[in-house]
């Protein structure tokens, strides 16, 4: 399980706002060219997890390795440059800029630029409602527009692993379609996803293996190859008696 | 002919005094759309300039000559830019209420900086060199050739200043800070290091501001405070974070100001631009060219 091979391996991390842990020593790892899913209620702790990875909150304790090499302590444009990039929750980016201005600063790291022709062909052939919208200012952007424009934005920035949080957080089913076809056509280019979801269909269409999170902990691991289906997970986790949910 | 005449002289000194103000008040602007607060030791920042050049290159001082005034007024500004933002703004950043915070740091940072100054420099009036000396008539109007470099070179540097912005690597990424500090740090950008760019741009806008002022103006310790008061009230009235809008306000607050003083006399003058300021944001809250919200 704990190997150099991994593309990202968390050991015992702890993270949390003021005076209240939110994370109580998680422990995770995502495989070279592996999907992984983050699945729990809202609330305890996997938007924190992500910040704490790509240390916009910074850590209490614990380990962060990526690609084989502890993260934890880099400041988060770092993290960037190396290329763990983080795709945050309902991001809003930058409300007064266009979307081909958005992108075009997004490849902001010398290595994100050395790549930056390649991956805004890729973006726009991957979104064509962007290249559509070129010179339209972020904040007049849809929902799903917002969504596409958050995911290319994370491409721009070369990435090695992408983390995603929640990217069809209010969108409609067909949009969440075409969003799970875009995410399956980037982890197909090798890159491993760490995806942190709500929607457990979703999430089941795109990852090889899932993390449940309760209570800021990982409270279980799933193989696909288990065949899990929906409801024995929704038992699982949500079930009589498994947790005290006060 | 009269009319015409008083009309230039109207204009024209409108103009002068809307170049000085369109300086001061961007770097003000600029500060407040990257970072969110307002830097009161701008106008100190302003009096700094003046006096270091005054230091360097008048014949009071070392001698040195103008352009070695201007050389070390430059590096000392950006220093000082650095300095402030350091001290005084930097500890606060993970703060919410670093508004208000940075309102009563910075303010005491004006307030030892210009005791400093009245300590190194002393009371005594002083003035600058002009860069360039004598007259020139502008449409049917005689003022100095150091005011006509300010409207040459204001429009010069604030075009600058919207290139870099708009144009640069590292001015795209100060507009992206200003915008969504987060989303910026995700897409790797040294938010930190580009608000110590900021101020030191800012920093770098007052001094220069200040040795374009020293030369029409007499240097006190209270040099800048006005300009500040004035920069302020610019940046409000043309809408917070818009950088466009103040520079066009600057300007319209110099010819409003050069009218209403030429009309009803120095004296009533201010109160009637706060009166103005007032309706102005009774109507449009959010200034001129503002946003609604931030």
């Amino acid at each position: 399980m704990s190997n150099n091979q991994n593309a990202l391996q968390i050991v015992d991390l702890r993270a949390g706002y003021d005076a209240s842990d939110v994370l109580h020593g998680m422990n995770l790892y995502v495989g070279a060219n592996e999907r992984v899913g983050l699945f729990g209620p809202n609330g305890h702790g996997k938007t924190t997890l992500l910040n704490t990875i790509s240390h916009v909150i910074k850590p209490r304790a614990g380990r962060v390795c990526f690609m084989g090499e502890a993260i934890d302590g880099l400041a988060p444009q770092k993290i960037v440059a190396r290329g763990l990039v983080h795709v945050p929750q309902a991001n809003r980016l930058f409300p007064d800029m266009q979307i081909m201005e958005t992108l075009e600063l997004s490849a902001f790291t010398p290595r994100a630029r050395a790549e930056m022709k390649a991956n805004l062909d890729y973006v726009l052939e991957l979104f064509p409602r962007l290249a559509e919208r070129r010179r339209q200012q972020c904040k007049t952007l849809s929902g799903g527009e917002r969504q596409m424009l958050s995911i290319g934005v994370g491409l721009m920035c070369a990435p090695r692993m992408l983390m995603l949080d929640e990217p069809t957080l209010g969108l409609s089913p067909k949009l969440k379609d075409e969003l799970a076809e875009a995410i399956a056509e980037i982890s197909s280019r090798g890159i491993p996803l760490l995806l942190v979801e709500q929607d457990i269909a979703f999430i089941l269409s795109l990852v090889d293996r899932m993390y449940l999170v309760d209570h800021g902990e990982i409270s279980r691991e799933i193989n696909r190859s288990a065949e899990v289906d929906h409801q024995e997970i929704m038992d699982m986790y949500f079930g009589s008696g498994a947790h005290d949910h006060g | 002919m009269i009319m015409v005449d008083m009309l230039s002289a109207i204009l024209v000194s409108g103009i002068v005094l809307g170049s000085g103000y369109a300086l001061m008040a961007s770097g003000l602007s600029l500060v407040w759309t990257t970072l969110g607060i307002f830097n009161f030791a701008h106008g100190v920042l302003m009096t700094l300039g003046a006096y270091v050049a005054w230091t360097i290159s008048s014949g009071g001082g070392l001698g040195l000559g103008l352009a070695a005034g201007v050389a070390v007024t430059v590096a000392a500004l950006i220093g000082a830019g650095i300095l402030i933002e350091r001290v005084v703004v930097r500890p606060f950043y993970d703060h919410r209420d670093i508004l208000l915070i940075t309102v009563m740091t910075t303010l005491a940072a004006m307030i030892f900086l210009q005791n400093g100054i009245q300590l190194i420099w002393g009371a005594r009036l002083k003035q600058l060199a002009p860069i360039v000396p004598g007259t020139v008539q502008l449409w049917r109007t005689t003022i100095s050739a150091q005011e006509t470099l300010m409207i040459v070179l204001a429009p010069i540097v604030l075009a600058a200043l919207w290139l870099f912005l708009s144009r640069s690597r590292i001015g795209r990424g100060i507009k992206a800070v200003g915008q969504n500090a987060d989303a910026a740090r995700l897409i790797g950008i040294d938010v930190s290091r580009l608000f110590i760019i900021t101020f030191a741009l800012s920093a770098l806008l007052a001094g220069l501001t200040g040795v374009l002022l020293g030369s029409v103006r007499l240097l006190t310790p209270e040099f800048g405070s006005e300009p500040l008061v004035k920069a302020l009230i610019i940046v409000i009235f043309g809408g917070l974070g818009s950088l466009g809008g103040t520079i066009a306000a600057a300007y319209l607050l110099g010819i409003i100001e050069a009218t209403l003083t030429f009309f009803i006399g120095i004296y009533w003058t201010p109160s009637m631009i706060f009166l103005l300021l007032i309706v102005v944001l009774l109507f449009r809250p959010q200034g001129l060219l503002g946003k609604v919200v931030r």
